[in-house]
């Protein structure tokens, strides 16, 4: 970054606003990746959208790479700086515009935390409904970056799904609205906001979103059943769909996985199955008690040895506390682990287990299996010991297969963290050398420099590929589960 | 988060294990006061940890990452909200510490820091010193800011001391034995508190001692990581406490959390064990007095509409959130109202006020439009420094409640 | 008006690579979208039909893109399943085309539009080239999300083939209810009763009926809830908003339909929020309309497509005329172009796809 981009910045920002020592730069070098690391060149603060655009203009004309970032708490790298680029930090943007209960849509700046929104609108019987296990503190714009999701994106979709308007600066400096306060989006014309979210902050800065809300559920019930073998529980889920229901949550856990839970928080589970299926339905009362009549028939002709349903909602609570420190748990049983995140079509959920089963025997490593039998994303936690000499690296080849696997089945390599900086060198094992370029193609087209978060998403010859090493302390904690 | 920090201090290895415990999920971002001010990373308990790191690594200088670790409120709001379990409390005693003790402040600065080490600990000196007004009129030039802030704190004129006696019998059944502490400050600025929590003690059959001689407890000199000084103090203390006792009652916030600290303290020193017995004994007022179970005081003529700020060195680092309130809900006709965002620190915390004036007045007006927004008739906290800036604040705003110490509210409770 | 009838992707792209200019027909079901002039060739993908992949177990279908919506209904149907964007024109359209002009019916309401259950696409684009956008599983974090952007692009930008969708599970029983009321303004108004009640309505129409106003809505679930539902929700209605009258209605066509007794040259849909309605229905009095998806969008049947024309222009709302001959489509505001010319670009640089 030269001279003349810093005086261009200074008549943008105070100085309060322009980072520029090193002591202020050093705690923007990585987010909640940490182990990539870059030293941004500066880092700019705006306040409002003027200034994001004044910014994202300069950097094109200067040719100057940018990194947006909202809290930091991409798991891929996502908002890792760019050295000698820009990072702009859009946490100060964090207004709620707008909240219009009766049309059930709230308008947002970029910086705004998910969950300020559920509790601004809570109040009028509303939520915001995709809810990643960060969202106590991730932003708007990250999500729509990474289009995240969470527990309860089978019925409702993840963040794409509840975004129905946008102003965005495109790389180039070009501004430009598109959606609207209909529930229909953009509705006439092509569907520029399913594009922009999920685009990785590759095509430019989200400067105001208008978000969908939905109308609080006014009952949850759950269910918990045990079986004496995985396949039994697949199938289980195979007749709870095939009797028409639709669950908000369907998970599964392993004998490995509901041995270490049970361990960790005494959530009440059955420590002689071989797997435990856990199914909640949601919405309004009196469908969903005739609906839960129904699961617990279904449930009961699963061969199921044993079923229990959560009375109330702390029973409900402790059933959800142990499904989310299963992760934790696994800590107990082994020093070290690699988290895997993969996504296969759910009919192929067995064939899943057997490959994972045998590439266990053939690593001789143990797997936990914790996954989203709802939406066929799987957790393989594969366990180590980090002290044994090349453990670690037969764990991360391990890994990479079960990937490889994913991709195979037909499914995905990331089912919510994005590609970022970790798993950018995976994207070709999913994409065909024409779906590849014409991404890349799409990405000039809108940013012909490549200036907006540059070195992400697209494989690049520079640095490998990394594994997220271990689970992250977090899910060890039980507070967070990768959904 | 893997560092590299050589381990030839004491304190390294917590430090060391505090930073890599760490990992930048950024959880704790949420619960913090200045961040949520100040919008900056260096700001948050992540960003402030990074920035130890980084002294400790050698990364940076020290001298450029302390306005950042100064701005720190240790109100603790981050420890809960860690899912990771970093002790930041420890890390950032531990590395304030450190720096002090090789630290070059700017000359001003280090006097009123001189004069903030002589005479906040020490009572009589504290009196002295306010009551001849010497220090304001001397130091204000220098620290204009500062100094207003702190002379600002203060009430009018000082009350007149009131010796505390040195025994309170237990009424009725006996039901416990405890000491009370009757340090630095809070004893010049209201010896009514400590008066009031002996009485409640007494009247729930407690026996009461109140030993004579005491000192500060050290806290606030940790706080602004004079160690060497706290220790000195600290000491003082461990003899003049009775042995056959349940426990050691504060009435302040900061000093319950500090004590609970000794061990860090006093790590490596011969009256190690002195000082972990001592602070195993610590108790907060409200704490010791939910746990003994409250017998029902006569309650108010007329309904009292009750807030309850929390301090955060009760609620933070204590975990003291249900206690007190469940102790004034237990009192007749007094009915509690929710303070929104009640967690969030007013900006008082310790020596803050003096040290950080700009973001403590900000804050201060924020907690006040917020208690104000519950609609009570009187607020409660349990901590004198709390106390002192939620008045002020209110004052400001025009709005003349009633502000006290919850042992105060009790007693009258049982007065009435 | 007869175009070729490509039976493969292999012939599409031969198609695309030997013209210069190409439209895509479907099944035609929307003549007003197929007025092109005479130097441009029709690749008719009507011969593109069949169901590829239905995993009722995975709630996914794939299915190339000309076959009929009714076949596909049929299928699901028979599993019951469902496409809860409610594809319009069901007896008429094919799948392509539906994604192609985003049309979805009432029953919307529940889930949601097209956006949000299309999973992925095959395409050939401008340049001939053919590949897949999105995923076919239901969750997909990888790479930019261009199945969504072909909802609503009208053909322009790539030629779907194939497209694979989310579908879920069909409630056994519907129970449609018929709400009157004296005005628009009361009929508004229960409609955001409705926004902030906690109760799960499958659709929730409205539209001018003899002197007042008709609120249509709908309730799905189980035959044994169903009319206490329907009670509960009735009083709530009574209680709370100026309701007239209310009456269950027997079957559910014509309540489910939105296009019932739309009568004029033009059907046009137009893309509104329930607050802009008032404004926007005060210039439409003389003309067959009906508010669909609690007010999120509004069908329009006219004689007089200029008026309609002038009318949308001035409220700025976007319109798209189906049914009809017109110059261009899409009326009133246009829909944005500066970040759809850089996919146009990508996708379609020699501007073949019209
Ligand atoms: C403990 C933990 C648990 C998590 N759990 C989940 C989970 O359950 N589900 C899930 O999906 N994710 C989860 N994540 C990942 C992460 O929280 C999400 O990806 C989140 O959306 C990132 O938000 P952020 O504000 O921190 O964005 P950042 O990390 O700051 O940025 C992420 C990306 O967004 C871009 N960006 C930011 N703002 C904008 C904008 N306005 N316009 C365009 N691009 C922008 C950045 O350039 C960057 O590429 C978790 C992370 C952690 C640490
Ligand atoms: S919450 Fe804990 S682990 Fe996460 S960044 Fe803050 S201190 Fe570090
Ligand atoms: S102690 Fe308080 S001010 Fe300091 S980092 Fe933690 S939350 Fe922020």
């Amino acid at each position: 970054m030269n001279r003349s981009f810093f005086e261009a910045l200074r008549s943008i920002y105070p100085d309060d606003r322009l980072l520029t020592r090193d002591v202020e730069l050093l705690p923007y070098e990585s987010d909640a990746l940490t182990a990539f690391q870059t030293k941004p060149g500066a880092v700019a603060l705006p306040i409002d959208e003027e200034e994001i655009i004044d910014t994202v203009r300069l950097c094109h004309r200067m040719k100057v790479p940018f990194v947006a970032r909202g809290s930091g708490t991409s798991l891929s790298g996502g908002s890792l700086p760019i050295a000698d680029g820009l990072m702009i930090g859009l946490n100060r943007l964090n207004r709620i515009k707008k909240i219009d209960p009766e049309q059930r849509i709230a308008v947002v700046e970029p910086g705004v935390i998910n969950l300020h929104i559920t509790e601004a609108v809570r109040q009028y019987g509303l939520y915001y409904a995709p809810d990643p296990s960060s969202q106590s503190i991730c932003t708007i714009g990250g999500n729509i970056a990474f289009n995240s999701g969470g527990a309860h994106c089978l019925k409702y979709g993840m963040t794409s799904n509840h975004v129905l308007g946008m102003k965005v600066v495109l790389a180039d400096g070009v501004v430009t609205q598109f959606g609207s306060e209909s529930i229909e989006g953009v509705g006439i014309g092509p569907d520029l906001v399913g594009l922009f979210v999920g685009s990785e902050g590759l095509f430019g800065i989200a400067l105001e979103i208008t978000l969908r809300l939905m109308p609080t559920p006014q009952l949850y019930r759950t269910v918990m059943a045990a079986y004496d073998n995985l396949g039994r529980a697949g199938d289980a889920v195979s007749m709870v769909v095939a009797s028409g229901l639709l669950p908000g949550a369907m998970e599964i856990m392993d004998r490995l996985a509901i041995k270490a839970a049970e361990a960790s928080v005494g959530a009440g589970y059955p420590l002689d199955a071989e797997a435990l299926l856990i199914v909640e339905l949601e919405g309004e009362a009196l469908q969903v008690e005739a609906e839960f009549a129904e699961l617990r028939g279904v449930i009961e002709e699963s061969g199921a040895f044993e079923i229990r349903e959560a009375k109330d909602e702390d029973e409900r609570a402790r059933i959800w506390q142990g499904r989310k420190s299963a992760f934790s748990a696994v800590g107990r049983l082994s020093p070290d682990y690699i988290v895997q995140d993969g996504v296969v079509p759910r009919s192929r959920l067995g064939e899943a287990l057997v490959k994972i089963g045998e590439l266990k025997a053939q690593y001789q490593l143990d797997v936990a299996n914790v996954f989203h039998a709802g939406d066929g994303n799987l957790h393989p936690l594969i366990l180590y010991n980090g002290r044994e000499p090349g453990a670690l690296e037969k764990a991360e080849a391990l890994a990479g297969e079960i990937l490889a696997m994913c991709v195979d089945l037909g499914g995905s390599i990331t089912g919510e963290h994005g590609v970022g900086m970790e798993k950018r060198e995976y994207l070709p094992t999913m994409f065909s050398p024409v779906e590849m370029e014409i991404m890349r193609d799409l990405r000039r087209a809108i940013d012909p420099e490549e200036i907006a978060n540059r070195g992400k998403m697209f494989p690049s010859g520079e640095a490998p590929a990394l594994q997220m090493r271990g689970m992250h302390p977090l899910e060890r904690q039980g507070v967070i589960s990768r959904e | 988060m893997r560092h590299q920090i050589k381990s030839d201090d004491l304190r390294a290895p917590e430090m060391a294990e505090a930073i890599e415990k760490c990992v930048h999920c950024g959880f704790c971002l949420a619960a913090c006061p200045t961040y949520k001010l100040l919008g900056e990373e260096m700001d948050s308990p992540r960003g402030r940890i990074y920035l130890m790191k980084g002294v400790l690594e050698d990364r940076i200088e020290a001298d450029e990452a302390q306005p950042f670790i100064d701005r720190c409120l240790g109100c603790m709001a981050c420890v809960p909200a860690c899912p990771s379990g970093v002790a930041y409390g420890d890390l950032l005693v531990s590395y304030r510490t450190l720096q002090e003790q090789s630290r070059q402040r700017p000359l001003m600065d280090g006097v009123a820091r001189r004069l903030i080490i002589e005479t906040l600990p020490y009572p009589r000196r504290f009196r002295l010193a306010m009551k001849s007004g010497k220090i304001g009129r001397m130091l204000q030039p220098f620290l204009p800011e500062a100094f207003a802030s702190m002379l600002n704190m203060l009430p009018d004129k000082l009350p007149p001391p009131s010796p505390l006696p040195p025994i309170l019998p237990a009424q009725g059944e006996r039901r416990g034995k405890v000491a009370l502490l009757s340090g630095c400050v809070q004893q010049a600025l209201a010896p009514q508190i400590n008066l009031a929590a002996a009485r409640v003690l007494s009247a729930n059959g407690v026996e009461v001692h109140i030993p004579a001689g005491q000192s500060c407890c050290g806290s606030i000199l940790l706080h602004i990581g004079a160690e060497s000084e706290a220790r000195q103090i600290a000491r003082r203390n461990f003899p003049l406490m009775p042995d056959d006792i349940d426990a050691i009652i504060t009435t302040a916030a900061g000093c319950g959390s500090g004590m609970k600290d000794y061990e860090l303290l006093f790590k490596g020193q011969t009256d190690l064990h002195k000082a972990s017995d001592f602070s195993s004994k610590v108790k907060d007022f409200s704490a010791y007095l939910a746990g003994l179970g409250l017998r029902e005081p006569r309650g108010f003529a007329a309904e009292r509409a009750v807030a309850y700020q929390d301090a955060c060195h009760l609620l933070h680092a204590q975990g003291l959130q249900s206690e007190p309130r469940s102790l004034l809900n237990q009192v007749p006709n007094l009915r509690l109202v929710d303070i929104p965002d009640a967690g969030i620190c007013c900006g008082s915390a310790g020596t803050y006020n003096l040290d950080q004036p700009a973001i403590a007045e900000e804050l201060g007006g924020q907690k006040a439009g917020a208690i104000l927004a519950a609609g009570p008739d009187t607020v409660v906290s349990g901590n004198i420094g709390c106390i002192t800036q939620i008045r002020k604040h209110l004052d400001l705003q025009g709005k003349n409640l009633p502000v006290m110490h919850i042992a105060e509210l009790l007693w009258a409770a049982y007065q009435s | 008006m007869t175009g070729d009838v490509l039976d493969s992707v292999a012939e599409l792209q031969a198609f695309v690579k030997g013209h210069r200019r190409i439209h895509v027909v479907g099944k035609r079901s929307k003549t007003a979208l197929h007025q092109v002039e005479a130097d441009v060739a029709l690749a008719d993908l009507s011969g593109m039909t069949g169901i590829t992949e239905y995993q009722p177990q995975e709630y996914t279908l794939t299915v190339l893109a000309g076959t009929g919506l009714s076949e596909i209904q049929a299928a699901l149907h028979e599993e019951g399943q469902y496409l809860p964007f409610d594809p319009l024109l069901p007896d008429h359209g094919s799948i392509g085309g539906a994604v192609a002009c985003n049309l979805s019916g009432s029953r919307r309401h529940r889930y949601g539009g097209i956006r949000d259950f299309i999973l992925g696409a095959s395409v050939v684009d401008g340049l001939g080239r053919t590949f897949r956008v999105g995923g076919k599983v239901v969750k997909n974090a990888a790479g930019f999300d261009l199945s969504k952007f072909l909802v609503g692009s009208l053909g322009q930008y790539a030629i779907m083939t194939e497209l694979t969708f989310k579908v879920f599970p069909d409630a056994p029983v519907f129970q449609g209810l018929r709400l009157q009321y004296e005005s628009l303004d009361d009929a508004l108004n229960a409609v955001f009763r409705c926004n902030r009640s906690t109760q799960e309505l499958d659709l929730l129409d409205f539209a001018p009926w003899e002197r007042g106003w008709s609120l249509m809505a709908g309730l799905a679930g189980f035959q044994d809830t169903l009319p206490q539902r329907a009670k509960q929700f009735v009083a709530m209605m009574r209680e709370e908003t100026a309701l007239l009258d209310a009456t269950e209605v027997e079957g559910d066509g014509s309540l489910r339909d939105p296009l019932a007794g739309l009568t004029g040259d033009f059907l046009v849909k137009v893309v509104i929020s329930p607050r802009q309605i008032a404004g926007f229905d005060a210039r439409v009095r003389d003309i067959g309309r009906r508010y669909s998806a609690g007010g999120n969008s509004a069908w329009l049947a006219t004689d007089d497509i200029g008026a309609l024309k002038k009318i949308l222009e001035a409220e700025q709302l976007p319109g798209l005329v189906l049914r009809g001959s017109v110059d261009c489509p899409l009326i009133g505001k246009s829909p944005e172009n500066l970040l759809a010319a850089r996919v146009k670009q990508v996708l379609d640089p020699h501007n073949k796809l019209v």
